[in-house]
């Protein structure tokens, strides 16, 4: 029972998450009836749901839910501000009550009576409406049930020619019939004698009647019980429908009656036959419309346990440790057949990996409908106008970074929507647009997944944040700093620059938990502002954690691995043309570029090779060379952590291990030439060398 | 084993530090390989002396001469590594420690481990258990935990120099 238990709350989970982002565009487009639907719908699984599985509260809760999106679906509520507030409090509402500990909680409770009023109090803001929905709801369902279980019958009844004798009138069987249901009625006058022959005191005329009801075969030979001994009489069951909504057979049946003398059973049955072909193309039809409409919100996937992805991934891991033993193996004993195998290995696995890691990677789209509804609630709250725009919500990042990620976005976009963007007359009178805006953009940078979150408000004051920074002595007066120093400012801890401190930001977890949050996912935040004009903040994301596609290269007898993805071009150079440079730059294709010889930085003799290896990469936009000694070749790294005891190490971002069971270290790149270039000389920019003086 | 078995047994694995013989309870020790390829962590402590292959885990390997403020270790036949499964702050952790000898798994009786003598001893006393006497010989008792959690990395000798010294008196009188 608590497995299906679980698993009811991760549906409903999953159903409060979605609704929660119908409800944000709903509010956009209050009209869009297919999202009313699909509101209801939601709420009315999460009764039925929550009903079987015992959650009450939810169960009566989402029962006036429904009722409230049942009125607006048939038009008689409007979905407006009011009553979508009251929704968005509810999802929240629902979410608290998905915890069963929290039934017993006070507050809890008295919010779930609150709740409940409201939802009443806006079902009564038109009773009346409510009665009248009601009403034709019922109607509709009736209607519904006639539908649902009618046959159509054929019935051919003639009665003896003495029929008029024991004071039966056939009519009046007709007349029953009638009542029955849905009819067509053709009389035939076809064995009416001429006059001379005619006793009138005979019945001639007998009948074929197409009737459509939900009566049974009894009820309808019921009606003949008193003549069928002596009349001709045959009822049968010719569709399980209404056949006489199809107007094309009602038609057809009336020109065939027009014609012939009767219809007969046979053609009834052929006129049938063609109708139920028509009726299941119909189907067909309607219900690929249906499909199509609903297309969109269902997206084909199953539900899998975080923990079997783990286990997924660690065994794609131990594959490519694997693989790569067996492509070295293969290589250095030549036997024949072997090597074709391992490359295939080689292959498979590294499609295997790709797969995987593209199941584990999630688009950020998951956690914007929780910044929307963060906007949308806390400029309501702030009486600020704000719109929220996000752009490439279809970067796809680990689904471990995701989650740490949710929270320092969180923080950000609250503090600007707090201290960022201003009242409305004041963004009037600075001559901005009334309303503000704030944008979210994701985007992939080679190795990286960028996030941008932008605002166009007030900006970060230098002045400001330096008078601060003085008077909680974190800096001392005579400091000079550079813009870019200024704004590094705020990710110290302690740091926190609202005036005054509100509910949302400036309780003091400020901007340095965000960075230290964002570095512990192996990201980099940093800050952009104009005074006045709006802030930019970066984050700088790594792509996955776990496995990555690196160039293997060797530094006196250590392996290193070098991120693929930053690498630009390799190029051999002369060990004497690297002693004779001035200032570390040497010039490949022409081009000037700085260097780092790193057997030097790494306190190791120099190489006694009289060629190495130049390598490329690139470094916040720029070229960067990394002298090593050899290269090996390209390397699929399942990264492993080097542990605790090397966590100042963080050049190294883990390590990996070889075909041939040792260990090589993967280096971080940005890590590497940031901590090399503190201790050069020289600077990579011009610009950046006030910087570089401040910061040691 | 849960830790409390593990406590009750009185197994402890004795190591060679040069002269000086230590032990460390067998709970401790998960595994003693050979000396293999140590892949060197540029810019770390100079006691942090790389990474191994453990099975497919990254093992980190500390000089444990360097930490108790000897000379670094000299690579024999003999040089061990051995894995230690250490708990830093309620957190296991492995560790490899690099010791220049192996001796025994030796049986010591709870009533024969001595306290740390309070006074006058070489060591810092959080890092020693007990010492125990076995044939004359005086081994040391460790801490492990203490001795290898990440922010215990000090000298385990308060002076170098004195222990040298006190290390040949010993030798010669036994």
């Amino acid at each position: 029972m608590d497995n299906f238990k679980k698993k009811f709350i991760e549906e409903a989970t999953d159903l409060i998450e979605g609704l929660e982002k119908s409800l944000l565009v709903l509010e956009e487009n209050p009209e869009d009836l297919p999202l009313i639907q699909q509101v209801f719908r939601v709420m009315h699984t999460l009764k039925g749901n929550s009903g079987m599985f015992g959650f009450d509260m939810i169960d009566s809760f989402t029962h006036e839910m429904e009722t409230v999106y049942d009125l607006i679906r048939n038009g008689k509520l409007k979905a407006t501000r009011e009553i979508l507030d009251v929704t968005l409090a509810a999802v929240d509402h629902l979410k608290v009550l998905l915890n069963e500990d929290n039934y017993s909680d006070p507050e809890v409770i008295s919010n779930h009576k609150e709740l409940l009023a409201k939802v009443a109090l806006l079902i009564q803001i038109d009773s009346t409406s409510e009665k009248d929905a009601q009403a034709d709801l019922k109607v509709e369902v009736n209607k519904d049930n006639e539908e649902k279980g009618e046959n159509t019958y054929y019935i051919f009844f003639e009665p003896i020619n003495e029929i008029f004798d024991n004071g039966t009138n056939p009519l009046y069987l007709i007349d029953e019939i009638h009542d029955l249901g849905q009819v067509e009625v053709f009389a035939h006058l076809n064995k009416v004698p001429s006059l001379s022959e005619l006793n009138p005191e005979f019945c001639y005329t007998y009948w074929e009647v197409i009737i459509a009801t939900n009566a049974s075969i009894n009820d309808i030979s019921d009606v003949f019980i008193f003549v069928e001994d002596d009349s001709t009489i045959e009822i049968q069951e010719i569709a399980d429908f209404n056949l006489l909504t199809d107007e094309i057979f009602v038609n057809d049946i009336k020109k065939l009656a027009s014609i012939q003398n009767d219809i007969g059973l046979s053609s009834v049955q052929n006129l049938t036959k063609e109708a139920k072909s028509r009726r299941v193309k119909d189907k067909i039809k309607t219900f690929n419309k249906d499909r199509s409409t609903s297309k969109e919100s269902s997206i084909s996937s199953i539900r899998v346990s975080a923990d079997k992805l783990d286990i997924l991934m660690n065994l794609v891991s131990e594959l490519v440790t694997t693989q790569a033993r067996l492509s070295l193996f293969a290589e250095e004993n030549n036997i024949p057949g072997l090597l074709p195998i391992a490359e295939n290995v080689q292959k498979l696995s590294r499609q295997l990996r790709d797969t995987a890691f593209s199941i584990v990677l999630i688009p950020i789209e998951n956690m914007l409908t929780r910044f929307q509804r963060l906007v949308r609630d806390l400029s309501n709250e702030l009486g600020k106008e704000v719109v929220f725009i996000t752009e490439g919500a279809e970067t796809e990042l680990d689904k471990t970074i995701i989650e740490s990620l949710a929270d320092p976005l969180m923080h950000i976009l609250r503090n600007s929507l707090d201290h960022g963007i201003e009242d409305s007359d004041v963004r009037l009178a600075k001559g901005k647009p009334k309303q503000g805006r704030i944008s979210l953009k994701a985007y992939y940078s080679g190795a990286n997944v960028m996030i941008q979150i932008s605002d166009d408000g007030a900006g970060i004051d230098p002045v400001m944040i330096t008078e601060k920074a003085i008077a909680k002595g974190i800096i001392s007066p005579d400091r000079k700093l550079t813009k870019r120093d200024i704004l590094e400012l705020v990710f110290l801890p302690g740091f926190s620059t609202a005036r005054q401190v509100t509910d949302l930001s400036g309780r003091g977890v400020g901007m340095d938990v965000v960075k230290r949050k964002i570095s512990d996912i192996r990201g980099e935040v940093e800050i952009e502002s104009e005074f006045g004009h709006g802030t930019t903040i970066t984050i700088k994301l790594p792509l996955t954690l776990s496995i990555i596609d690196g160039l293997l290269v060797k530094v006196e007898d250590t392996h290193f691995i070098i991120p693929l993805l930053v690498v630009d071009k390799i190029y051999a150079i002369e060990h004497e043309k690297i002693k004779k440079t001035f200032n570390n730059v040497v010039v490949l294709d022409g081009k000037q570029i700085p260097f780092f010889y790193i057997r030097e930085e790494f306190d190791l003799n120099e190489s006694q090779e009289k060629f190495e290896q130049v390598i490329v990469v690139n470094f916040e936009e720029k070229s960067v060379g990394l002298i090593v000694d050899h290269v090996i070749g390209e390397y699929q790294a399942v990264l492993k952590p080097l542990g605790k005891h090397y966590k100042n190490q963080d050049m190294i971002s883990g390590a990996t291990i070889l075909g041939d069971g040792t260990v090589a270290l993967v280096v971080d790149t940005n890590k590497i030439i940031k901590l090399f270039s503190k201790h050069e000389v020289f600077t990579i920019k011009e610009e950046e060398k006030p910087e570089k003086i401040i910061n040691d | 084993m849960n830790q409390e078995n593990l406590s009750k047994i009185n197994s402890y694995l004795s190591f060679k530090l040069g002269d000086e013989e230590f032990a460390a309870h067998v709970g401790k020790v998960l595994n003693i390989l050979e000396l293999t390829k140590i892949t060197e962590v540029p810019k770390a402590p100079i006691y942090m002396k790389g990474v191994i292959n453990l099975r497919g885990t990254v093992l980190p390997v500390i000089d444990t001469r360097i930490k108790f403020g000897m000379s670094p270790t000299v690579y024999t036949t003999n040089t061990c590594i051995i894995v230690l499964d250490i708990d830093v702050d309620g957190e296991s952790i492995y560790v490899g420690a690099l010791v220049d000898a192996v001796h025994a798994v030796l049986e010591i009786d709870k009533n024969n481990i001595l306290p740390p003598p309070s006074i006058g001893s070489k060591y810092k006393s959080e890092f020693i258990e007990g010492v125990a006497n076995i044939d004359d010989k005086f081994i040391m008792i460790l801490n492990m935990d203490a001795v290898f959690s990440t922010d215990e990395i000090t000298n385990l000798k308060d002076k170098t120099e004195e222990t040298e010294k006190t290390t040949n008196i010993e030798e010669i009188g036994s």
